[in-house]
């Protein structure tokens, strides 16, 4: 994608499709990048043992995802704030997909708002948020 | 606002009841933007004169502890969201400085009881300036009757 400015973004403008990767690999990596070890991002049998209805994607990857695909959509955007409700579990090994809306522009202000949402393969949302970003004009 | 929650606001928000340092690593930052799905090359490469960490990377430096030490139990914490603010980039190889405290504190009633909702905040300073905030948002079903 090319750098963007304000005059480009359309009220309503859905951003493209993003497909984060929920494998149990990736949240199991990440998971110990971030000091998150335990069955619950990295083996399905033990984190159901703990209760779980299985292993699961954790947080703050999905915000990630998020934000990632913002970047991917304006390359040149400045993330002001991302705030991401953790609705129900992402469940690692179940494909979900990532959808964002603009809905609202301050021309004046260069900030864009967008509503986010992460749903699984049954169009159930898991996580909802909205980020506001600022685009140079 | 139930008195009990104004109690708990009043005694325990904007209070800071942990400090700790952060030292932010190169290889850390770049290989969370690259497990995000990051791309630009201000998150991946070092040598890029805008090299920062990737904007939601605070939201894993975690402080000592999520509650104050004397705060009471309502039950058991779930983690119900996520929220970060950033106001400067944050830059690998500096050190930043976390302050948390309670942000917010409030119920809801449901059919199925009461649900308190806590907003821990981590503010992180470097040197010069506040660069972010990183908000945790834990909801707590209460116990009924002792149950």
């Amino acid at each position: 994608m090319a750098d963007k400015t304000i005059k480009d973004v359309e009220f309503g403008e859905e951003l493209p499709v993003f497909v984060p990767d929920t494998s149990l690999k990736r949240a199991s990596v990440f998971a110990s990048l971030v000091g998150w070890e335990g069955p619950r991002f990295s083996d399905h049998e033990k984190a159901r043992e703990e209760g779980l209805p299985g292993a699961m994607v954790p947080g703050i990857l999905n915000q990630g995802y998020l934000t990632a695909m913002i970047h991917q959509w304006a390359p040149n955007s400045t993330l002001i704030s991302i705030d991401t409700i953790f609705r129900a579990p992402v469940m690692a090994d179940e494909e979900h997909t990532m959808k964002a809306i603009v809905t609202d522009i301050d021309e004046e202000a260069q900030i864009v708002e967008l509503d986010l949402t992460l749903a699984n393969e049954k169009n159930e949302t898991r996580v909802l948020g909205t980020a506001r970003i600022k685009i140079a004009s | 606002m139930e008195t009990d929650i104004e109690e708990l606001r009043a005694k325990y928000l904007k209070k800071d009841f942990d400090v700790k340092e952060f030292p932010i690593i190169a290889e850390k930052t770049i290989r969370f933007a690259e497990l995000c799905g990051e791309t630009a090359d201000r998150f991946l490469d070092p040598n890029h004169k805008d090299f920062q960490a990737s904007p939601t990377f605070v939201g894993s430096l975690a402080g000592s502890r999520l509650l104050p030490s004397d705060f009471p139990r309502f039950g058991i914490g779930m983690d119900a969201g996520k929220g970060i603010e950033c106001f400067s980039p944050v830059i690998p190889g500096s050190v930043l400085t976390g302050k948390t405290h309670l942000h917010d504190i409030y119920a809801k009633t449901g059919r199925s009881g009461r649900m308190i909702f806590i907003i821990t905040r981590i503010e992180f300073y470097n040197s010069e300036r506040h660069l972010a905030n990183s908000d945790s948002r834990i909801v707590i079903a209460e116990k009924q009757n002792g149950r």
